[in-house]
C-alpha cells in the first residue's frame, strides 16, 4: 500500500493531520518539512496522495506543486493543499497549477478526513473547503 | 464547533506548546539582537523573514488548537512583519518594543493555557502593534532601509545533492545537507532537477570548501563543481532567505535545525518522575519496617543477605533521587535573559540610565524555581528601575557615575542558591515606607528601623505600591506576594539598604526536595514525623516514675530529672491509656527537656512538604508529609514546641531541681 | 461587560467566586486536623501535590457545621500568592454575570458573612452573594479560637 506524503513546517499540524486521516490513509505516512523535503520524499518512493502546506520556508508550495505537475511521473498524484485561510495565493491559482483539493486551515479534523476519503474514493471537487471558521 | 474537537485537540497540546517554545525563543533572540540597532544598521531580510515566519506558524498552530488570544496575537504580529518584509514600513525601536510586549503577552496566554487559568488582557498589546503597522503608500525613502538583497553576492560553488534510499539511511537527506552547507558559508539559492533516476538538487554556495571537505562529501552523494557564472535564472527558483548563517548587517547565532543531544522534557513529566522517587523512597522505608520486623524469624545468614540487599536499594535510590534532581537544573540565565528587555523598558520611562550586568547566569537551580521565581525576580527588577534610581543629573550631583548599575547575580552556597538584585542608586526611603505604612493602618515601632523591619513592612499585605505601572503584563504582584513565594519555597528574603548608596535584597533558596530523615509518633489517634536531627535521645518513661511539681511533671533522668511535656496536653488530643509512654530528648543541660508522646512506631526517610500559609502557622507544626497510604501526617519542630510550652505553662524549667550535668 | 463565576452553596444560600479565582473544584478525601489552628481551619489537605489549607466557610462565616456528604467540595483558590481550600455545602454552577446585575452589600446584610460579601447579583429574583476573597482569608493571629 502507498503511503500519504504530509507536508508541512509544523510539526503540531503534520500530526494533527495524520491523526486526522488515520483511517482515511490506510497505506501510512511521511512527512515533510520543508518543499526541498517534500521532493526528496517524492523522488525515492511512490505515494497515493501528498497533502501540501503552501507557506513553507525554503519553497513555496505553489513551486513544489509546479515543479510535480510539470513532471510525468507525478501528474497523477492527488494533491491536498492545505493553507492558511487569508493567504495571498488564491484558491484559482491553486486549482489552476493541478491541486485536486484546496483546503484551509485552521481545519476541523472529520470535515477534512471526509474531504480526502471523496477525494481518494473519486468524487470531491477542487472548490470544497473545511475552513473551520469561513466566516472570519 | 463539535466537542470532539477539545478530545482531538487536547492530544497535541504538548506539541503545540513545544512548538511554540521554540518559535518565541527564535523571536526573543531576534529582538534582543536588534537592540539598538533599529535605524542604525540595515536588517537583513532573512531576519525579518524568519519572524515573520514565527508569527505565520504560531498563528496557525494556535487557531488550530483554538487559543483565539493567541492567534490574534500572533496575527497582529504576523501583519506588522509582512509590512516590514513588504517595505511598507520601517523597524523603529518603537516597532521592536511593540514587538517585545507582544511577545511577552503572547507568551504569558500561552503559559496560562498551559497551566488552565484565564489569561492577561491583550487588547492593549494588540492595539499597540496595529498602531505601528502602516495602512496607506509606502514612504519611498523607506526602501533604503532594507539591506541589499543576497542575490547580488556571486557563487563560489555548485553544490550537487542526489539523495537515495541508501543515503537517506545513512541520514543524508536534503535536510541535513543544507545544514552542513550552512555550517560552512551561505546558500544563495536551492534548485530542484528532476533526473532520469530521480532529483537532484543543485545548491548555489559560498563558503570555504577546502578539498579534502570536497573529497569526504563525495561518498556522502554530494558533489561540489566551482560556479562559473553569477547565478542564473531558473524556472523553479527557491527563493532562498538563508540567513541564519550570518546575515549581512546584524551578527545572529544560528538557530540548530538539525537533532542535537539534547531532549526536551516537559517540566510536568519531571514532577512526575520526582513524585515517584518519592513514593519509592517512602515504599523503601515501609519495607525496612517491615523486614526490621520480620529479622528474628531468618536465620542470621540470610538476614545479612537481606539486609544487604536493602541497604543497597537504599543507595542506588540516593543516586537515582540525585540523577533527577539534576536534570530538573536549569541554568538561572533562564530568567536573566529576560532582563534586558525590562530594564530597558523601565529605564526609558523612567528617564534613569540604567546598565544592568548579570552574574552566574550558568548557576543552576531547579526548573520549578525557576518557574516560581521568575515573577518575583521581574517585580524587584522592575521596581529597582522604576524608583531607585536617581536620574542622571542628581546622580552626578551626588558625585556618583550618570549611568547607575544594577547587578543581578546568582550563585550556589552549599545545598542553596543565593540570588541577589543589588542598586547603587538612591536606597530605600525609610520616612516614606513608614509614613505609606502608618497610613495603610499598620503599626509601626518609633525609632530607628533596621533592614529586617524595614522588610516587614514592605512586605506586608496591603502595602503594596499601586502606582507601580505594570507595562503589558496580565498580573501585578507586589512584595508580600513575593515574600510568600519564598517561602513557600522554603527559601528566605533579606534587605540592605542606606539611603543614598543602593540597595541589594538577596534571596535564598534550598536547592534539593527535601527529604529527611523521622522518627514516627502516635498520640492517641493522630500520627507525627519528628526530623531526627532535632532529637538527642529517646526514651521510655514508666508512669511510677513521674512526678508532679505543681503543674509540672518531671521524670528521673542521668542521675538528675528532666522535665516532661506531653504531646497530648500540648495539642489536646486524648491520649491513649498506657503502662509507659515513650518520649524525645531535645535540647542539653539545664535546657533539656523530654516530649512525650503514646509510642514511637519508627524512623524513615519523609519527603517533606512546607506549610506556609499564615492559615495554618501553627507553632512547632513546620509541615506535612505522606507516610504513603494516602494519610497526611504533619512534622513538628520540637524546639518550637518546648519554647511554646514553657511560655504558656510558665517555665517548666523553673520548678525543675538543679541536677548534675 | 460580565464576569466567569462559579456558584456554590453554603447553608441553603448561594455564593459566587470568580472563576479565574478558583484553580479546581474536588471532592474531600481526607482533611488532617492541624491542632491549635483557628476554629474554621479544618486542617489540611493534599491538592495536587501540594500540602493547602481547608477552611470551613461555614466555620468562618458562624453557622453551625454540617456533616460532610457526596455534595460537600473543596474549592481551591489562589490569592496573592497563596494556595487555599474553601469547605462548600456543593458547588456544580458556572454562570456570568454582568456587572449590571450587581450591587454592592448593603446594611441589610447583619452577621458575620457580611463583611465577606463584596456584592448581591440579582439574576431573576435569584440572589447571589458574590464573595470577597481576600477578605475571606484574610485571617489574623488575633482571632481568638473558638
Amino acid at each position: 500500500m502507498q503511503r500519504t506524503l504530509v507536508v508541512d513546517d509544523s510539526p503540531t499540524i503534520r500530526r494533527m493531520v495524520m491523526a486526522s486521516l488515520k483511517d482515511v490513509c490506510p497505506g501510512g505516512f511521511a512527512e515533510a518539512g520543508s518543499g526541498l523535503e517534500a521532493l526528496e520524499q517524492l523522488a525515492l518512493a511512490p505515494f497515493a496522495l501528498m497533502i501540501l502546506d503552501l507557506n513553507m520556508p525554503d519553497m513555496h508550495g505553489l513551486e513544489v506543486l509546479k515543479f510535480v505537475r510539470s513532471h510525468q511521473k507525478y501528474r497523477d498524484l492527488p494533491v491536498v493543499v492545505l493553507t492558511t485561510r487569508g493567504d495571498a495565493t488564491s484558491r484559482g491559482e491553486v486549482v489552476k497549477e493541478g491541486a485536486s483539493l484546496y483546503l484551509t486551515k485552521p481545519f476541523v479534523p472529520l470535515a477534512l478526513a471526509e474531504q480526502v476519503r471523496s477525494l481518494l474514493n473519486g468524487g470531491a471537487r477542487p472548490a470544497d473547503d473545511v475552513d473551520r471558521n469561513p466566516h472570519g | 464547533m463539535a466537542n470532539g474537537d477539545d478530545e482531538f485537540i487536547s492530544g497535541f497540546m504538548d506539541d503545540y506548546f513545544e512548538e511554540c517554545d521554540e518559535h518565541l525563543a527564535t523571536v526573543r533572540q531576534i529582538l534582543l539582537s536588534l537592540e539598538g540597532v533599529t535605524g542604525v544598521q540595515p536588517i537583513a531580510p532573512s531576519i525579518l523573514e524568519e519572524m515573520f515566519r514565527s508569527f505565520h506558524s504560531m498563528k496557525g498552530i494556535s487557531g488550530m488548537v483554538e487559543l483565539r488570544d493567541a492567534e490574534m496575537l500572533a496575527h497582529e504580529m504576523e501583519s506588522y512583519l509582512r509590512a516590514l518584509r513588504q517595505q511598507e514600513a520601517i523597524l523603529t525601536p518603537a516597532g521592536v518594543d511593540a514587538l517585545v510586549a507582544g511577545v511577552d503577552a503572547l507568551e504569558r496566554v500561552i503559559v496560562a493555557r498551559r497551566e488552565k487559568h484565564p489569561g492577561p488582557p491583550i487588547d492593549d498589546v494588540k492595539a499597540r502593534i496595529a498602531a505601528v503597522i502602516p495602512h496607506g503608500l509606502p514612504a519611498a525613502a523607506v526602501s533604503a532601509a532594507l539591506a541589499e538583497s543576497s542575490r547580488e553576492v556571486t557563487p563560489e560553488w555548485i553544490v550537487t545533492f542526489v539523495p537515495s534510499s541508501e543515503l537517506s539511511e545513512r541520514g543524508l537527506n536534503v535536510d541535513t545537507v543544507r545544514a552542513r552547507l550552512r555550517q560552512h558559508g551561505t546558500i544563495l539559492q536551492a534548485v530542484p532537477k528532476i533526473l532520469p533516476t530521480g532529483v537532484a538538487f543543485e545548491f548555489a554556495f559560498a563558503g570555504d570548501l577546502d578539498e579534502v571537505t570536497r573529497e569526504a562529501w563525495t561518498s556522502d552523494g554530494i558533489t561540489v563543481a566551482r560556479a562559473s557564472a553569477p547565478l542564473p535564472a531558473v524556472e523553479t527558483s527557491v527563493e532562498l532567505l538563508e540567513g541564519t548563517g550570518d546575515p549581512k548587517g546584524i551578527g545572529l547565532s544560528p538557530t540548530v535545525a538539525s537533532a542535537s543531544h539534547y531532549v526536551r522534557v516537559d517540566l510536568a513529566r519531571l514532577d512526575d518522575l520526582m513524585r515517584m522517587i518519592g513514593d519509592l523512597v517512602i515504599s523503601r522505608a515501609r519495607m525496612a519496617d517491615t523486614l526490621a520486623r520480620v529479622e528474628r524469624r531468618v536465620p542470621a545468614i540470610e538476614w545479612r543477605e537481606v539486609h544487604e540487599n536493602s541497604a543497597a536499594i537504599e543507595r542506588q535510590l540516593r543516586d537515582l533521587r540525585e540523577g533527577v534532581v539534576r536534570i530538573r537544573l536549569v541554568p538561572v540565565g533562564e530568567i536573566f535573559r529576560r532582563m534586558p528587555f525590562v530594564v530597558r523598558d523601565l529605564a526609558k520611562q523612567s528617564g534613569a540610565k540604567v546598565r544592568l550586568i548579570l552574574e552566574g547566569q550558568e548557576t543552576e537551580i531547579d526548573k520549578y524555581l525557576i518557574e516560581r521565581m521568575m515573577d518575583p525576580i521581574l517585580h524587584i527588577v522592575r521596581n529597582s528601575v522604576s524608583h531607585a534610581f536617581e536620574i542622571p543629573s542628581e546622580r552626578q550631583a551626588a558625585g556618583k557615575p550618570e549611568e547607575g548599575t544594577l547587578r543581578l547575580s546568582a550563585s550556589t552556597a552549599g545545598e542553596s542558591v543565593v540570588i541577589e538584585i543589588a542598586d547603587d542608586g538612591r536606597g530605600v526611603d525609610v520616612e516614606a515606607v513608614t509614613r505609606r505604612a502608618r497610613a495603610a493602618g499598620m503599626s509601626v515601632p518609633e525609632g530607628p528601623l533596621d533592614s529586617a523591619a524595614l522588610l516587614e513592612l514592605l512586605c506586608a499585605p496591603g502595602f503594596s505600591t499601586r502606582d507601580e505601572t505594570d507595562r503589558g503584563s496580565g498580573r501585578g504582584i507586589g512584595m508580600a506576594v513575593v515574600k510568600s513565594t519564598i517561602q513557600q519555597l522554603s527559601g528566605t528574603l533579606a534587605l540592605d539598604t542606606e539611603p543614598g548608596r543602593g540597595t541589594r535584597f538577596t534571596i535564598e533558596l534550598p536547592l534539593t526536595l527535601s527529604i529527611t530523615e523521622a522518627m514516627i509518633a502516635v498520640v492517641g489517634d493522630r500520627t507525627f514525623a519528628i526530623p531526627q536531627g532535632s532529637v538527642r535521645e529517646v526514651i521510655e518513661i514508666d508512669h511510677v516514675s513521674l512526678r508532679s511539681i505543681e503543674a509540672h511533671e518531671i521524670v528521673p533522668y542521668r542521675g538528675g530529672v528532666l522535665p516532661v511535656l506531653r504531646l497530648s496536653k500540648l495539642f489536646g488530643i486524648t491520649e491513649q491509656a498506657r503502662r509507659s509512654l515513650h518520649a524525645f530528648v531535645i535540647g542539653s543541660g539545664l535546657e533539656a527537656v523530654a516530649i512525650a508522646v503514646d509510642r514511637i512506631t519508627g524512623q524513615r526517610e519523609i519527603v517533606v512538604r512546607a506549610l506556609a500559609d499564615t492559615m495554618i502557622k501553627v507553632e512547632g507544626i513546620v509541615g506535612a508529609t505522606d507516610l504513603g497510604d494516602g494519610r497526611v501526617v504533619l512534622i513538628l519542630n520540637l524546639q518550637a514546641l518546648a519554647r511554646m510550652a514553657r511560655r504558656d505553662l510558665g517555665g517548666a524549667n523553673a520548678a525543675a531541681q538543679p541536677r548534675s550535668a | 461587560m460580565s464576569d466567569h463565576y462559579i456558584l456554590f452553596s453554603l447553608a441553603g444560600t448561594t455564593y459566587a467566586l470568580r472563576t479565574r479565582d478558583v484553580t479546581h473544584v474536588e471532592m474531600i478525601d481526607q482533611i488532617t486536623s492541624v491542632p491549635n489552628a483557628a476554629h474554621f481551619v479544618d486542617g489540611v489537605v493534599f491538592s495536587r501535590g501540594q500540602v493547602v489549607p481547608a477552611l470551613n466557610l461555614r466555620a468562618r462565616f458562624g453557622f453551625d457545621r454540617a456533616p460532610c456528604d457526596v455534595r460537600t467540595r473543596l474549592l481551591v483558590v489562589q490569592n496573592d500568592g497563596r494556595s487555599v481550600g474553601l469547605v462548600v455545602d456543593s458547588a456544580r454552577e458556572f454562570l456570568s454575570i454582568p456587572s449590571s446585575a450587581v450591587q454592592p452589600p448593603n446594611q441589610a446584610l447583619a452577621g458575620i458573612s457580611g463583611q465577606y460579601i463584596e456584592g448581591i447579583a440579582n439574576l431573576n429574583d435569584r440572589l447571589v452573594l458574590i464573595l470577597d476573597l481576600a477578605e475571606v482569608l484574610n485571617f489574623s493571629q488575633s482571632v481568638p479560637a473558638a
